[in-house]
């Protein structure tokens, strides 16, 4: 039993989030929003970073990393609300891809040179791709209908959740630092705002939210990276509540900015955006919701003390 | 990461599981809140102790067994799996016993350790008050050098198990003139010492569980000071810490209370509504994610770390789960709420779980303080206005 995040783990993440705010800060983000939303030089950097390649075997170019690995990084392109659809690819398409014995494309995307963005039924589009441009709220998401309707297949369910919770999760961490370190300089009645009690505890709340929901998305990346049979009730434990602890954390966020929160003059929008985005992509809160009550309720799964780990 | 136990561990499980089988009570104790409850769960502390069950993580020399945080985690989810009684010692071994390990002398710890674990001394701890309770720097009791005694004097309140315990701990004034976290002692004292007087309070649910403790003259050695004269602050946040972090309120706790919870809404299924059923499910995800989070907890004070300002994360979310829990409870029992036995005899054990879950973002320092602590100490907001 060893509910650890190695140090060789740790140390990628951290690479990994110190190349992102240094390459993806937000005036990239509002850079991109003015036109069009792309830029190759974004996409070509996290390919020399070797990360499309992190969950492709070594023997076809990639990295050979776990799930746990995948959903660290994820986090990372949420706090920074990636512009480019990295986590799809390479988080959600490679292991389902390695999965389904089709190898034949992974040391391609490991250099960068595809991106794969699998249509599933739970879908209504795809981000990215070939298909009729759909308007979406968030300006850095590029939706389009996807070509078919797409596999209905579980296992590609449970990761693109799973991914996308991963989001959430440094989704919210980035909006709760962001409203943190704008209470440290809005002032008001003489003082930062951060320094009232009523500022302090509506934040003080998305940190014990977000110390809890952690943990979730850890055990289930490693529960789907088990195998285990439980995987997804643990994959839509760690979706619903991400989703409901990044828009805790968005309402929370705006709030602090006040009237300023509500204008696109404030970074914040973009992580907003993103958050309603992905709280209702590979299902949204009832469907992941149902998923749990069905496997609690009906005696599917073991509860109780002694089924911590089940 | 690994999430699968060792064969070691699942076997420490099996035992574990086959000792209490053997041993828990099979009828409910009388609660630890009335003379004759308190006396049951004090003989139970001592039956736990004859299978050397009294804390495993301690030493053997103290009454341990030696093991390590994911082995005491492992116990607990058994414990609380087993429907074992409350634990009466659990200031003493959860809170104190940690403490003196840490701060505490050779001569302290053999003296103090081994009798805790054994169930022999229950301990009650008095850092509160009248004057100074989320504010506990305000404390006034004085702890004044006479040779090799302090002499104590003033008042302490809301001490928990004080009306029926037998040693207990607490900070005093022991530089007289100081002022807030400065010139405190952490000492230790019997409660049978003369000078000391005892006032029970009854509590919400009408038993006493708390007492005030009155101090008049009361003389206490100085080898029953824990740590050095005016380190008693630093010496009660540590002790604090394990309060709110890890020990007090293990997650199995929660869990049983979740399970329970489940339970109760299948049988109570006509009492029920979609958003009460949302809810249960929502506690028992909530109650698993407490016990995820405690398991990294213990893996990161195994790596040599230890439980900062996280510990106040930790209190507002059991504490709230716990009140949640209760009140989702009360909501499914609809109109038999509020019956303390059921028609069919049975205690009313949801009732009584609530009364006590209102507690919990009261005490070990309110939700409010907690949440003070956390925008301070762990997001750097400023330590400014009423703060």
């Amino acid at each position: 039993m060893d509910f650890r995040i190695s140090s060789e783990q740790a140390e990628l993440a951290e690479a990994v989030r110190v190349f992102l705010s240094q390459t993806h800060g937000p005036d990239v983000l509002r850079a991109l929003d003015g036109k069009g939303g792309r830029d190759p030089a974004i996409w070509q950097g996290l390919a020399d970073m070797g990360l499309f390649g992190l969950l492709v075997p070594e023997d076809d170019g990639g990295m050979g990393r776990s799930l746990i690995d995948g959903a660290l990084i994820a986090r990372e392109c949420g706090r920074v609300c990636l512009a480019e659809p990295l986590v799809d690819t390479a988080f959600v398409a490679v292991p389902w891809l390695m999965a389904c014995g089709e190898t034949d494309d992974l040391a391609a995307i490991a250099r960068g040179e595809l991106s794969v963005q699998l249509p599933h039924s739970i879908n209504p589009w795809v981000v990215g791709g070939e298909g009729e441009s759909l308007a979406g709220v968030d300006p850095l998401r590029q939706l389009a209908t996807a070509p078919s309707k797409g596999t209905d297949d579980p296992y590609l369910l449970d990761l693109g959740a799973l991914m996308m919770a991963a989001q959430l999760v440094g989704l919210a961490e980035a909006m709760l630092e962001q409203a943190v370190a704008y209470s440290q300089v809005r002032e008001q009645f003489g003082q930062p705002i951060g320094g009232f009690q009523a500022i302090k505890h509506k934040l003080a709340d998305v940190a014990v939210e977000l110390e809890f929901v952690r943990p979730v998305l850890w055990r289930a990346a490693q529960a789907l990276e088990d195998g285990l049979q439980s995987a997804s009730v643990h994959v839509s434990h760690a979706k619903y509540t991400a989703a409901d602890a990044a828009y805790l954390a968005s309402e929370s966020a705006i709030q602090v900015y006040g009237a300023m929160g509500y204008t696109y003059e404030v970074d914040l929008h973009f992580w907003m955006k993103r958050t309603w985005a992905l709280g209702g992509a590979w299902g949204g809160r009832s469907f992941h919701y149902r998923r749990v009550d069905a496997a609690i309720l009906d005696g599917a799964m073991p509860i109780g003390p002694q089924h911590t780990f089940a | 990461m690994d999430l699968h136990y060792t064969p070691q561990q699942e076997s420490f499980r099996r035992e574990v599981r086959a000792w209490l089988a053997d041993h828990v009570p099979s009828e409910p104790l009388v609660t630890l809140e009335r003379k004759e409850g308190f006396d049951q769960h004090v003989a139970w502390e001592r039956e736990l102790a004859t299978g050397n069950w009294g804390m495993v993580t301690w030493p053997v020399e103290y009454g341990g067994r030696g093991l390590d945080l994911i082995e005491w985690l492992i116990f607990e989810e058994e414990y609380w799996a087993a429907g074992a009684p409350l634990r009466a010692n659990q200031n003493g071994i959860f809170l104190l016993g940690p403490t003196i390990m840490e701060f505490g002398t050779d001569e302290q710890k053999a003296r103090f350790l081994a009798p805790m674990a054994r169930g022999e001394v229950i301990w009650a701890q008095a850092w509160s008050e009248p004057g100074a309770g989320s504010d506990m720097a305000g404390i006034k009791t004085t702890a004044v050098r006479d040779g090799d005694h302090y002499v104590i004097n003033g008042q302490k309140t809301w001490s928990s198990r004080a009306s029926f315990a037998d040693w207990g701990f607490g900070l005093f004034r022991t530089e007289q003139g100081s002022e807030r976290h400065r010139g405190l002692s952490f000492l230790l004292f019997d409660l049978d010492a003369p000078g000391i007087t005892r006032r029970p309070i009854c509590q919400l649910h009408g038993d006493p569980g708390f007492a005030e403790l009155f101090f008049d003259d009361v003389r206490v050695p100085v080898e029953n000071r824990i740590a050095g004269e005016g380190d008693g602050w630093k010496v009660a946040m540590a002790t604090a810490g394990f309060e709110r972090g890890l020990m007090l309120r293990s997650p199995g706790r929660f869990q049983a209370t979740a399970a329970r919870l489940v339970s109760l809404l299948n049988q109570q299924s006509h009492r029920s509504s979609p958003g009460l059923r949302e809810e249960v499910v929502k506690l028992w995800a909530r109650a698993q994610a407490y016990a995820y989070n405690t398991y990294q907890v213990a893996i990161r004070i195994m790596d040599g770390g230890s439980i900062g300002a996280e510990a106040s994360l930790n209190k507002i979310f059991w504490s709230e789960l716990d009140r949640a829990m209760h009140r989702a409870a009360m909501h499914l029992l609809g109109p038999t709420a509020e019956l303390r036995q059921f028609e069919d005899g049975q205690a009313n054990d949801w009732l009584e779980g609530y009364i006590f879950s209102l507690s919990g973002p009261i005490y070990a320092g309110s939700n409010e303080i907690q949440r003070n602590i956390t925008a301070e100490r762990l997001l750097g907001m400023p330590r400014v206005g009423a703060g």
